[in-house]
């Protein structure tokens, strides 16, 4: 297995948009989600996890409702809202665009400058 | 949506504190719990599964504050939490807390007790609807002629033509005082009122609470009888009756008919309100139709107008109306030229009048006890926050911003600054019911000041700014700290770096300095008080009673009826065992302003109009002077023998005889009344100038007639005058006895002494003196607190310096003089500086003052002793304290 790697400043929230875009989620469902999702090859501060999620929701990109978990016990499941979706759809173009760019400086080859 | 997502968490975090934490415990608990089922499910023991979940976890604590901050609790959390320890920190040293907010609170207190009167009597709207629109049509005399005042009434032609013309104005009332003798419904009673015309009412927007106002047709002569009467006679005299509408009722000997009663607390115009020239009622109880003609004839000036402007006319607009009617009616007749200058004042000033001064200069005085008041607290929290210095550093070493620092000792001041507005409304709230108890009944709109929302908001507004001012000086004090330097001195008690030494000693020097500003006024003040209880107004006012003695017109149509009358009367009144003399006149000292007239002099005729000369007209019987005790100068006093018949006398003042005579002399010479229909008399005694309103005033020239030589102003409203032998009070009764002995329908009004008058006329410099001296007392007290503070703080730091001088050989007795001798340089500078500062303040108060000059070298020199000795006397305490230092103990401190 590969060394994880840590997370990029500011990606965490992204990543939890992601997570609840598939459906709600408790606070460490976010987390199992996530390295389900990046095959564990990330590594995610717990203690971290939680005040991004309060930052989200009182950013109002996400919700939150008291439900119940898998074994019947008291859980707290986020989900995203409307504003959260279009939020992610931004930030996924950004990243995206971001990306393509930053790969192609890094590709880019001597005889090309 | 966001924003009310915030606004959300934050309610929720306010209002569901509790709650929120619970659920952040819950949804954490979850977590660590789920995960370490995960770990069991893969293998990991049962035993250490939890514990290896909180392991990954992190710091659980740190986790929960950055969620808090997260969903913006911290804000108001840091907040609650500043609050919470600062009130614990402020609960923990209760004497610091209770000396800072009592302090403060009697600063709070007392300006908010000044506040109240300039809102009340300054700032409030008057109480009638649209006030900014009623106002006073004011005829002022000609320039250059003095009539001792500066406004005289209006002649009725004068108002006709005004309501002719008057463009400004939506309505023009006239109005003159009179008294009233009511009789037929039990005890005959003697009332102040007024004849109004029918605009009056409508003037100030007020009517009748039960009835209605005059009608227009009832305002001419021959149907003025109808009545108006005030609440309080309404409630007084006839049980709150409300079929009182249409009952008639005796007054002078006419029937009127009640048509109107006034709203409660309605009494226009108060003597207060208006120029005291015109010498109105104390308190109006009736208003009466004025029934001026229509074609008025020639006749004697007795009106004071009152207009409401039409809506969007300004004063300026106004006057400049009334400046064209003057230049119409003297372009109609050159007798007016000169006679008819008028000037337009609102109604709001008017009410205010001489009253705005002295209510600055208390303003400006309980600012100062505020100022002194707030460098107190500024010091003692600057003294405490040295001695906290090892808890700041703790706390910035352990990661405390300078910001949360200077935050958390600005909330612990705002916390001592709203205890003590709080402590200060009820301090306020006591001052106000002693001002209202002391305050001079002369003081316009006194009885309604009152601790209404704007006081309330006025002391909210000073707590927060004080506590914000002297929370900042030591906040930043602490916030400049060096850390380093802070824990490098850690143990040692010498502290404070160089900059809080010199700020300390700044507010303690500004405090003094402060102080001489504020008790030199004072005692100027007093100084002005003492010299007028010693003035000289021309009588002595020892063992005299007087009363007014006003008469029915009717019954007493004649001259010579009334003549009679008086004669009658001081025979009895003589004859009253204790009485030592007894006069009639028509004032007598301290009762009011005379009446100023247009008088002849055949030696010197007037040239021009502004050589016209006047004097107060004065008619009196023989033994007045006697009575009021006013020495004859040269010449003769009036005599028995001085009949109807004998030459007609007189005798003037000094005043009038350094005007008109200044070189000869008055003796002998003539003088009559302008009107050459009345003859010439004699003048035959001079006696001083006799002060009529107050010991202050400047005398104006004044003649005495007799009232059995056909004098010709009218007898209807004269005083008596009784020089006892023992007190006055005593003979009262037979007083009332001889007088209803002659007409058992004559009322006595206004029984009082002469002391009582003269008393009353004090009441104004005396409530100056008492106030501004209150908060003198009250500075003097708050800087010797200051300083004890300052110099046994310094004393407590220089305790193991003391003790190694003392060690080494230095005299105890040189200890103490050397602590009081930092105190004496202290005091000295403030004492400078003070001087400076009041000798630039006490020059804006030299209308104040009488009998001694603003820069009054004893007070200034007996207040700043005083201020040296009070000072010294804070310093000696501690400095005997520092003397009695045992150098083992001090050198073994640290």
């Amino acid at each position: 297995m590969a060394k994880p790697i840590d997370l990029l400043q500011g990606t965490l929230d992204m990543l939890i948009l992601k997570a609840v875009s598939l459906g709600p989620l408790h606070g460490y469902g976010v987390l199992l989600r996530i390295q389900q999702i990046s095959k564990d090859r990330l590594e995610i501060q717990q203690g971290s996890l939680y005040p991004a999620l309060y930052r989200l929701e009182h950013q109002g990109w996400i919700a939150s409702e008291w439900g119940e978990s898998e074994n019947k016990r008291k859980a707290k499941y986020y989900r995203l809202t409307a504003a959260g979706k279009r939020r992610f759809q931004a930030e996924t173009e950004k990243w995206n665009r971001m990306a393509d760019m930053i790969a192609g400086i890094l590709n880019t080859t001597p005889e090309e400058v | 949506m966001t924003l009310w997502s915030r606004m959300h968490s934050w309610v929720r975090t306010i209002l569901q504190r509790s709650r929120v934490e619970s659920e952040m415990d819950t949804e954490l608990r979850f977590h660590m719990e789920a995960r370490a089922e995960d770990l069991i499910r893969s293998g990991v023991p049962c035993v250490v599964a939890l514990r290896r979940a909180r392991l990954e976890f992190g710091g659980v604590e740190s986790a929960k504050e950055e969620c808090r901050e997260a969903s913006g609790a911290s804000f108001i959390e840091n907040l609650l939490q500043d609050i919470r320890f600062g009130s614990r920190i402020l609960r923990k040293s209760p004497g610091f807390t209770a000396v800072a907010v009592l302090t403060l609170a009697v600063g709070i207190g007392a300006s908010a007790a000044v506040f109240s009167l300039v809102n009340a009597i300054l700032l409030k709207p008057l109480p009638y609807p649209d006030s900014n629109r009623i106002v006073l049509p004011e005829l002022v005399s000609p320039p250059g002629v003095s009539l001792g005042s500066e406004y005289f009434p209006w002649g009725q032609s004068q108002f006709r033509m005004l309501t002719r013309d008057a463009h400004p104005f939506q309505t023009v009332a006239a109005f003159q005082n009179d008294s009233f003798n009511l009789t037929g419904s039990g005890e005959p009673v003697f009332l102040d009122g007024f004849r109004a015309s029918a605009e009056f009412f409508p003037s100030l927007g007020i009517s009748p609470a039960l009835g209605r106002a005059f009608a227009a047709d009832e305002d001419q002569p021959g149907h003025e009888y109808e009545v108006i009467i005030s609440d309080r006679l309404w409630r007084e005299r006839f049980g709150a009756d409300r079929n009182i509408l249409g009952r008639a009722v005796e007054l002078n000997g006419y029937a009127y008919t009640v048509v109107g009663v006034m709203p409660e607390g309605f009494a226009f115009p108060r003597a207060e309100e208006m120029p005291s020239s015109f010498n109105f009622p104390a308190e109006p109880q009736l208003w009466v139709p004025l029934a001026i003609p229509a074609e008025p004839k020639p006749g004697p000036s007795e009106l004071a107008l009152i207009g409401r402007l039409k809506p969007g006319v300004t004063i300026a607009q106004a006057q400049a109306a009334m400046d064209l009617i003057t230049k119409h009616a003297e372009a109609q007749d050159h007798r007016w030229i000169g006679w008819f200058n008028t000037r337009v004042v609102p109604l709001q000033r008017q009410v205010v009048g001489d009253t705005r001064h002295p209510l600055q200069l208390m303003l400006g005085a309980v600012c100062i006890v505020l100022l002194i008041a707030c460098s107190n607290v500024a010091n003692l929290l600057l003294t405490r926050s040295l001695a906290r210095r090892r808890e700041f550093t703790l706390r910035a070493a352990l990661g405390a911003g300078r910001a949360r620092l200077i935050r958390q000792l600005l909330t612990e001041s705002l916390l001592i600054a709203l205890a003590a507005g709080a402590a200060g409304i009820l301090i306020a709230n006591a001052g106000i019911y002693f001002v209202k108890m002391l305050g001079p009944a002369n003081l316009p709109r006194l009885r309604e000041v009152t601790l209404d929302l704007p006081v309330l908001a006025f002391a909210l507004g000073v707590s927060l700014v004080t506590g914000v001012l002297f929370g900042l000086a030591p906040a930043i004090g602490a916030a400049r700290e060096n850390l380093v330097d802070s824990l490098r001195e850690g143990s040692q008690r010498s502290g404070g770096g160089r900059m809080t030494p010199r700020l300390r000693n700044a507010l303690l020097v500004s405090q003094v300095a402060l102080a001489l500003v504020l008790v030199v006024s004072a005692g100027l003040l007093t100084r002005t008080f003492f010299r007028l209880l010693g003035a000289d107004g021309g009588f002595n006012a020892e063992r005299v009673l007087t009363f007014q003695l006003p008469l029915p017109a009717l019954k007493y149509a004649e001259q010579n009826q009334i003549v009679t009358l008086f004669q009658n009367m001081l025979e009895r009144l003589r004859a009253i065992p204790g009485v030592q003399s007894a006069g009639i006149g028509e004032t007598v000292p301290m009762s009011g302003e005379g009446e100023s007239t247009v008088i002849r002099i055949p030696d010197h005729p007037a040239a021009s109009l502004k050589e016209t000369p006047f004097a107060n007209f004065t008619v009196i019987s023989p033994g007045f002077f006697a009575a009021v005790g006013t020495p004859l100068l040269r010449g003769r006093d009036f005599q028995e023998t001085d009949t109807t018949d004998a030459m007609p006398v007189a005798i003037v003042n000094k005043a009038m005889e350094r005007k008109y005579w200044p070189n000869e002399g008055a003796l002998g010479k003539q003088v009559g009344p302008g009107s050459t229909r009345f003859p010439l008399l004699t003048i035959v005694g001079i006696v001083p100038d006799v002060k009529h309103t107050s010991l202050r005033e400047e005398s104006a020239p004044e003649m005495y007639v007799l009232y059995n030589q056909k004098p010709w102003p009218s007898m209807l409203n004269m005083h008596v005058a009784l020089r006892t032998k023992a007190d006055p009070a005593g003979i009262t009764e037979g007083v009332r006895d001889a007088v209803h002995g002659i007409d058992p329908d004559l009322p006595l009004a206004k029984v009082a002494t002469l002391t009582t008058l003269v008393d009353d006329s004090m009441a104004q410099p005396r409530f100056s003196v008492f106030l501004l001296g209150s908060f003198g007392i009250l500075a003097l007290l708050l800087a010797s607190i200051g300083m004890y503070g300052v110099i046994s703080y310094s004393v407590l730091q220089r305790t193991q310096e003391i003790g190694i001088r003392i060690a080494l050989g230095a005299q105890r007795r040189m200890v103490f003089g050397m602590v009081l001798g930092q105190g004496a340089r202290l005091t000295g500078l403030g004492i400078a500086i003070g001087i400076v500062a009041a000798l630039g303040v006490t020059r804006v108060m030299a209308s104040f003052l009488y009998g001694v000059r603003p820069t009054d070298p004893l007070t200034f020199a007996a207040v700043s002793l005083l201020l040296l000795g009070i000072v010294l006397l804070a310093c000696y305490l501690p400095a005997r304290r520092a003397m009695r230092v045992d150098p083992m103990v001090a050198l073994k401190y640290e």
